[in-house]
């Protein structure tokens, strides 16, 4: 039987920095993870709070938060542990040569593979549209072959927002990656990880870029290791370049993915992968270990602390077989949910009102410790963080990263 | 209805896994080969996606082929979709209508091929300069296989006749090894290491010489049939020693995750789950020994650094990776993991000629990380990893259990 200080339970945002937080604590830490989790899927920008109850658009999410309702998870992190979050985050990125940006007071505004606008808190500088301020053109980068990135939809889109006195201009860029599948901003990214591809890259675009006057707009393809293909491509361009977000696979979730478990390495965490946690062991008010599938076998890990990071209903953490029963399987956690068919969805999907189901999760006190319907303690050293807290519909209000980064944060502070 | 046929049908579990897919996108993103190359479709597609959409047995995705079965797919996915399964039965099937290639036929049976070897006086020698001249006049070339290898040397001596020559001392505590084709006829040393070690344990070592190839190169191949023979075969050994309750413990993770794991994925027989649980990895054996407090800690001081590639195998057994920890424990000794990802091997098929080149490719990330750490040795707990760190790394790896064997000195 292994023996830690702290196991967690999962490997998206949430579990990653639970694991991370402990560990540069001293703690000994296991990460217990089944799939490879959720950064690869989402753009890996940490939206803290874009749209408030009445889905209006929060300027500052710091005061945004303060009009929540008092069941709200940030509620429950407080003020004080999401920005020190924020700073462990935002230290931790620059240590792993990924700076992100951006603070509680302002919104960062970041383009849509669509040439929207969406609010986010902490976003890299590749991604920052604040680079878009003072530029007279705008040349939009296309690929050939890339689907999913349509330049004329974004130049129509952007156009009413960035300022119709402004140049707009298309450029298709041919990589060569021609001949077989379909190819993914992914693809484009490894290709430019390559001198090759940053050489070929930098050439076509050389043409259009006029110092600081011209900000080109690429989908997400500056290679896949922290900012350092962003960081050449401004260097050989003298301009602002700015990545929009994109379908999955995200290729900047992977970047935040990456530098997470270079740290993990670094600070001695131990990772179990391919191993999806069955049940808790308990005594009294505490669990003390859990048992997890292996090939053939269970294994059991003890430990003094966990944290349970498995997400919601989309990842399995929370599940439904049955109307009205949703559960979460590992600990047996009570889940809390929006009672009555009536209420639990819109008929739009993004609607102006958040959405019943999303609402789905685990209620915690104040310490992120799991309670039970009539508000009392189900166990002393079980902490909840992430998509598996009840009360607040990430999508609608734009909080998801932003709730997992803290509340994994002040898990692991506890 | 033909016993494949039959096995295929009624292997309904891997297949059923495929309606637990999202669509999500995360194996594509932990696939090395697509990484590699755009010929391959990638594993949603051509695993879940076709396994739903296809309507009939001609309906062949055509770039199945480029699948390695490293199992990357199956570890990234979130909801239990066994994808490397799905193509590895999908392949079998397409193998039922089509004929295998000379060079499949060959790179499958290599336990038939070793058998004839050491029939045969000096066969090993003979056999090694028959390789290497075959290698020069460009025969294995012509028959589909990378000109740019050397096929594995066969050792002087097999593991399981050296094994004949070694004294243990015995013990009431005994469990069983299980060898694996490369290690019985390429590389020896490491079941000798690994004897040593369990002595050093207080075990006595088995061998069952009924034990035949874990099937690994055949269900690659599409040799499906004759893999269930040898499962069959196998599974019946490991309850024989089940029931005397003598584990059987691998050094190959190859091996090891067939016998625990993959029988079960690709046939599921119910004995086949059984038998599995009486199977071991050997560091997860000893890392068990370690756990209850009885693994021998008396470790001679070493020096080295050791750079540890973790084989795609290891890591879909689902203990994480003990031997970084227990050779962590040896005075001396640095253990650095190379997270670099599939070394790009996979049995047999960095072999084939056609698929060189993305093996190559897939092994950079390890080659380029081999070359710029400071670590004096590289360790892999399997022997395909090891020939394509030989192969592209230009350095001379071992498995873990030689370190351990090391450490606890002569004798
Ligand atoms: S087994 Fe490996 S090569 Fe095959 S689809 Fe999965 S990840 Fe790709
Ligand atoms: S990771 Fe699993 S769920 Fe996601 S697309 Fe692949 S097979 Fe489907």
């Amino acid at each position: 039987m292994k023996h830690s200080d702290t196991i967690v339970i999962g490997s998206g945002l949430a579990g990653l920095m639970a694991a991370l937080t402990s560990a540069r604590r001293g703690k000994k830490v296991t990460l217990l993870t089944m799939g490879s989790g959720s950064l690869s899927l989402n753009s890996g920008v940490i939206d803290v709070l874009g749209f408030d109850e009445n889905h209006a658009f929060v300027e500052s999410p710091r005061k945004g938060i303060e009009t929540l309702p008092k069941d709200h998870p940030y509620k429950k992190i407080g003020m004080d542990m999401l920005e020190k979050s924020v700073e462990a985050f935002l230290a931790f990125t620059k240590e792993y040569h990924f700076p992100y940006r951006g603070s509680l007071d302002k919104q960062i505004m970041v383009p849509t593979a669509v040439g929207t606008l969406k609010p986010t808190c902490l976003a890299p500088h590749s991604m920052d549209g604040t680079g878009f301020k003072g530029c007279s053109k705008v040349i939009i980068v296309a690929v050939e072959g890339l689907k999913d990135f349509y330049g004329d939809i974004i130049k129509e889109n952007i156009r009413p927002l960035l300022g119709e006195d402004l140049v707009y201009e298309i450029v298709t860029i041919d990589t060569g990656l021609t001949g077989g599948r379909d190819i993914t901003t992914l693809d484009v990214a490894r290709w430019l990880d390559h001198d090759k591809g940053m050489t070929t890259l930098s050439e076509a675009l050389k043409p259009y870029a006029k110092g600081s006057e011209t900000v080109f707009l690429l989908p997400q393809i500056l290679g896949t290791s922290g900012h350092a293909g962003a960081l050449a491509l401004r260097g050989k361009l003298e301009s602002e370049v700015i990545e929009t977000t994109c379908l999955p696979p995200s290729v900047n979730g992977l970047r935040l993915q990456k530098i997470f478990y270079e740290a993990l390495r670094d600070s001695g965490v131990d990772i179990i992968e391919d191993t999806k946690v069955l049940r808790a062991v308990r005594k009294g008010a505490k669990c003390t270990a859990v048992v997890a599938q292996a090939a053939a076998r269970e294994k059991t890990y003890e430990a003094e602390k966990f944290i349970l990071a498995t997400g919601g209903f989309y990842s399995g953490g929370i599940t439904m077989r049955e109307f009205e029963h949703p559960k979460e399987a590992i600990f047996d956690l009570p889940v809390w949910f929006v009672p009555g068919e009536e209420n639990w969805s819109n008929e739009q999907l993004f609607a102006d009102k958040p959405q019943g189901f999303a609402m789905t999760g685990i209620r915690t006190d104040e310490n992120l410790l799991p309670l039970d319907g009539n508000g009392k303690r189900v166990y002393d050293n079980v902490y909840v963080v992430g998509r598996n807290l009840g009360g607040y519909d990430f999508c609608f209000e734009h909080s998801g990263n932003g709730v997992a980064l803290a509340s994994a944060y002040k898990a692991a502070m506890m | 209805m033909s016993e494949l046929t039959k096995a295929i049908k009624e292997k309904t579990e891997s297949m059923l896994t495929a309606d637990h897919c999202l669509s999500c996108t995360s194996c594509m993103a932990g696939c090395p080969v697509m990484e590699a190359s755009r010929e391959y479709r990638g594993p949603k597609l051509v695993g879940p996606a076709h396994n739903r959409m296809r309507f009939s047995q001609e309906d062949v995705e055509e770039s199945l082929d480029f699948c390695s079965n490293c199992k990357s797919c199956d570890r990234a996915c979130p909801s239990g979709v066994e994808v490397s399964t799905l193509n590895m039965l999908r392949r079998a099937e397409y193998y039922k209508t089509h004929p295998h290639s000379q060079r499949d036929d060959m790179l499958a049976h290599g336990e038939r091929m070793a058998k004839l070897v050491r029939s045969m006086p000096f066969g090993a020698s003979c056999a090694n300069l028959g390789m290497k001249i075959g290698k020069s006049l460009g025969i294995f070339k012509s028959i589909g296989i990378a000109g740019e290898r050397d096929m594995p040397a066969y050792a002087s001596k097999s593991f399981l006749s050296m094994f004949k020559d070694i004294r243990q001392t015995s013990s009431e505590k005994k469990i069983v090894f299980y060898p694996g084709c490369f290690i019985n006829e390429n590389d020896p040393e490491v079941g000798v290491a690994f004897v040593k070690v369990m002595q050093k344990n207080g075990y006595e070592v088995l061998v069952d010489r009924e034990f035949n190839c874990c099937g690994s190169p055949l269900v690659v191949t599409g040799y499906l049939d004759e893999a269930l023979e040898h499962a069959h075969n196998n599974v019946a050994r490991i309850y024989h020693w089940k029931q005397q309750g003598i584990p059987v413990v691998a050094c190959c993770t190859s091996c090891s995750l067939m016998l625990k794991k993959e029988y079960h994925e690709l046939f599921d027989e119910p004995e086949m789950k059984e038998a599995a649980e009486n199977v071991y990895d050997a560091f997860e054996f000893l890392a068990m020994l370690e756990d209850e407090g009885k693994l021998n800690t008396k470790f001679g001081s070493l020096t080295h650094h050791l750079l540890y590639h973790v084989p795609c195998h290891l890591k879909s057994q689902g203990f994480g990776t003990p031997a970084a920890h227990i050779l962590g424990k040896i005075p001396g000794i640095k253990v650095e993991l190379a997270d670099a990802g599939c070394c790009g091997m996979s049995g047999n098929y960095g072999f084939k000629q056609d698929k060189y080149d993305i093996s190559m490719k897939i092994g950079e990330r390890l080659f380029e990380r081999i070359a710029t750490s400071k670590a004096d040795t590289v360790i892999s707990d399997c022997g395909t990893c090891r020939l394509q760190i030989q192969h592209g790394g230009h350095v001379e790896p071992c498995h873990p259990v030689e370190i351990l064997a090391k450490a606890y000195g002569e004798g």
